[in-house]
């Protein structure tokens, strides 16, 4: 295990790396930005001395590898530095948007993970019968309208012609909402259709997965011995199938989850929710360095965190895995 | 659910968790200014479309036009522009000297900061020499070089002095710098980094009262006190909203603006009573720049031929659906005063781009060029790559992002763009003409624009501007496409004193977003 965790640290600090100096090489920069990108109305003349200026106060003006030097030195301190595109300090610009993008994904996940796992293991116990294919089919017709015309339905059926929900946000101003309980309902109903499109996106995954994961073991000699003992056929599918087919479902999973501050671009654009997915894209157009450093951290820290989880799971699940660590 | 590995518990309990802890953390925290809003019943409350365009204190909104919108609407200048044009604001009267650089502005009795505090000329004097101390952390256009000293006369007398004339000075520094209260600026080091509450204490006709930058929301409230006039409305609410027709046809926003190729989202409320529509000018062109500082496009003669190759009537006509016009090939918009009437218009002529193209230089053959555009222009990209390929003059074309098509034009390496801007509204926009790219280099045209841009007096200054238009237009470093127009949709029982400014809020910015709009 330990040489599992230092393959993590050195894959930590290569990324580091690549998201100091990558950002650096595209064409552009964020002072150009400032002052106008391309199709701005009101487009300003920068002199060189202003730019000079501008760097200097950014501390961009420096030569790379001292940038990088105060750039590892400032994280050590656990500083991330200001959002020249935000003008304000980056931690507090990303805590801002992931704090909704892991209540969306996060609320999401626990509704279609569990969800998708009953509805994959019932379809493929039930295969022989109408309610396997019906199951799949439906689950599969629900999934496969793309996010943003899933979304735009929602919003047109549901919000404008019903007026149930709002049609973007995550919450009403602070005048029309007040005190703790008012405001998570405020939440829940702002988040409540933008999670609906992810949860529906993603069910088809997981239920494909577990059900062609349960399909495969349905036939194995412990399933018929746990069948021929006379176990209830829930026993049996809950108890001895289930936890073999977990295997490539937790892989699945955590790497969803490492993708959850970056993964609903389409649904935060269509709903005008406040997560990652906007930010990650304005970002990059005013190629803001501190900003960008700022968020594939996260993202690198999240996807790296899920799948060390991944690992450990594995380690528990199957005793093999835990003998080859 | 005993059944159920261990593991796989733990991690669906991690993942609920995630949720429960993001949910109590988001319902939990106030706002960003964590202050209550207020009601005033008997106004209506307006509820606008925007995006997160900065905190709206002088120093810390984004250089673009909605930015400063926002930021106007706390804060006064000593003029600014009704629906006909220039105006008396926090200063009731004003003389210039005789050169053009002493300005004695006489200010208005009684203005008041929101804290209550009395505006006076010492805070205008304070304003303009902070202003100029901190000009190194502005990227807004103010002339802040040309500021030489500003003192206070008397408590309602404040005289500026400018270091030369500046050129539409009512528009470019007294119209859109706003008057900052010195007892709490004073203190201020860094005014970039200041986003606290008290920066946004100006003497404009709202407050603000909260402001989201995460979910890109403004809340202003109005200032009851405002020394021109009572409000129209009791509050204003800038939301996120992915679509602005929906919206506001869903009765969420009371506002929409449009322009050029969303033509068809404006007239869909043209046959609605609920709604009112505006027309205004873009103030905005969609150019094709020339690099005209390498081969073959520093040839005027291939820059001519691609000119009368193109069909541009067609790409209005098929692209913007009629949204937009023609675009002047002297930039500046058709409909501001600066406008040269009768520039060459360089028609569609592909026998005439044949035999220009025969004649211009052997660079002309060096073979590929790239026309470059973001997926926004892909369209016109495309029109225009087979009206060059009908001639004989084949190109490519590559689509980027805004920020690579940016990096590329002020590195100046590329040899033929699509790009836009706006500010077409002032011939200050004339200084670069292939802006951002900084490729044209043409003595005379440089101290032409020098000598216009130092002339206070219009009818003096009219020539020259006319003069510049007349260079673009015969040496072409940018070949101009279209014009958008723009229409401002709005629910008229909400409020219905929308008007566009003529050449533009502060200026250039061409919004029917004037503070004078809400003010009774």
């Amino acid at each position: 295990m330990s040489y599992r965790i230092a393959q993590y640290l050195f894959i930590i600090i290569v990324l580091l790396t690549l998201n100091f100096f990558l950002p650096r090489m595209m064409p552009g920069d964020p002072i150009s930005y400032l002052v106008g990108d391309p199709g701005a109305d009101a487009p300003l003349l920068m002199t060189e001395e202003m730019r000079q200026n501008l760097l200097r106060y950014y501390e961009l003006d420096r030569p790379l590898g001292e940038q990088f030097q105060r750039y590892l030195s400032n994280l050590l301190r656990g500083e991330l530095g200001w959002s020249i595109s935000q003008n304000a300090p980056v931690a507090q610009v990303i805590l801002g948007r992931l704090r909704w993008s892991l209540l969306l994904g996060g609320c999401a996940a626990a509704i279609y993970v569990p969800l998708g796992i009953v509805l994959g293991a019932v379809a493929a116990w039930h295969s022989t019968t109408p309610a396997g294919p019906a199951i799949l089919g439906s689950v599969f017709f629900l999934g496969s309208w793309p996010s943003y015309f899933l979304g735009m339905l929602f919003i047109v059926f549901l919000s404008l012609k019903l007026g149930l929900f709002p049609i973007g946000g995550a919450t009403s101003t602070l005048s029309a909402r007040s005190g703790v309980l008012w405001s998570l309902v405020d939440v829940i109903h702002h988040g409540a259709l933008p999670c609906a499109t992810l949860v529906l996106g993603n069910l088809p995954g997981i239920v494909l997965l577990v059900h062609n994961s349960t399909m495969g073991l349905l036939g194995h000699d412990f399933v018929r011995a746990a069948k021929a003992k006379g176990l209830r056929q829930r026993r049996v599918l809950i108890k001895h199938v289930l936890p073999n087919a977990m295997l490539p479902l937790v892989t699945m999973i955590a790497m969803r989850l490492g993708f959850l501050v970056a993964g609903s671009v389409t649904v935060e654009v269509v709903f005008a929710y406040p997560g990652m997915g906007a930010l990650i894209t304005t970002a990059g157009i005013a190629r803001d360095y501190p900003l960008l450093q700022g968020i594939f951290l996260i993202i690198m820290l999240l996807i790296v965190g899920f799948n060390l989880l991944a690992d450990l799971l594995y380690t528990r699940l199957d005793p093999r895995v835990r003998a080859t660590l | 659910m005993r059944h159920i590995p261990r593991a796989i518990r733990r991690l669906f309990c991690l993942i609920v968790s995630l949720g429960v802890l993001a949910g109590c953390g988001v319902a939990g925290l106030p706002g960003d200014s964590g202050r209550e809003t207020v009601g005033q019943p008997t106004l209506p409350a307006l509820t606008l479309p925007g995006d997160d365009w900065g905190y709206p204190s002088p120093f810390a909104f984004y250089a673009r036009g909605p930015g400063y919108v926002r930021m106007s609407l706390l804060f006064d200048t000593l003029t600014w522009k009704d629906a006909e044009g220039l105006i008396p604001w926090l200063a009731d009267d004003w003389t210039t000297s005789e050169d053009g650089t002493v300005w004695t502005f006489k200010l208005h009795p009684d203005v008041t900061w929101h804290d209550g505090n009395r505006l006076t000329a010492k805070d205008v004097a304070f304003t303009y020499t902070y202003f100029k101390a901190q000009r190194s952390l502005v990227t807004w256009s103010w002339p802040l070089d040309r500021i030489d000293t500003a003192e206070a006369v008397d408590e309602e007398t404040v005289r500026i002095t400018l270091t030369e004339p500046v050129a539409g000075a009512h528009d470019v520094l007294f119209g859109s710098l706003p008057i900052l209260p010195q007892h709490i600026w004073e203190g201020i080091d860094d005014p970039l980094k200041a986003l606290g509450e008290e920066v946004v204490i100006g003497s404009g006709p709202f407050t603000l009262a909260e402001y989201s930058k995460e979910e890109e929301r403004y809340v202003y409230m109005a200032h009851p006190g405002y020394f021109k006039g009572g409000p129209r409305v009791s509050s204003l609410v800038f939301i996120k909203v992915e679509n602005e027709a929906l919206a506001l046809k869903s009765g969420t926003t009371d506002y929409a603006a449009f322009s050029g190729k969303a033509i068809e989202a404006a007239k869909q409320f043209a046959d609605d009573p609920e709604f009112e529509i505006i027309e205004g000018p873009g103030y905005w062109v969609l150019q094709l720049i020339f690099n005209t500082s390498r081969p073959p496009f520093d040839d005027v003669v291939l820059r001519r031929a691609v000119a009368h190759a193109i069909d541009r009537r067609r790409i209005v006509t098929q692209v913007t659906l009629d949204g937009a016009v023609v675009a002047e090939l002297g930039v500046l918009s058709p409909e501001t005063d600066w406008h040269h009437p009768d520039l060459p218009t360089y028609d569609h002529n592909p026998d005439e781009a044949r035999r220009l193209l025969s004649q211009a230089t052997e660079a002309a053959k060096l073979l590929p060029l790239t026309l470059i555009a973001t997926a926004e222009y892909a369209r016109e990209a495309e029109l225009i790559q087979a009206d060059l390929a009908e001639i004989g003059f084949p190109i490519t074309v590559q689509v980027g992002d805004t920020g690579t098509l940016d990096g590329l034009l002020r590195e100046g390496n590329f040899d033929v763009a699509i790009n836009g801007h706006g500010g077409l509204a002032n011939p200050a926009i004339l200084e670069s003409p292939t802006w951002p790219a900084m490729v044209y280099q043409n003595e005379v045209y440089r101290l032409i624009y020098e000598a216009q841009a130092q002339l206070s007096d219009d009818d003096a200054r009219r020539p020259l501007v006319w003069q510049l238009q007349e260079m673009i237009a015969s040496d072409l470093p940018v070949l101009t496409l279209w014009h958008p127009k723009m229409w401002t949709v709005y629910r008229s029982a909400k409020l219905d004193t929308w008007f566009y400014t003529p050449e533009g809020v502060g200026f250039g910015i061409p919004l029917a977003m004037n503070k004078l709009s809400f003010i009774d």
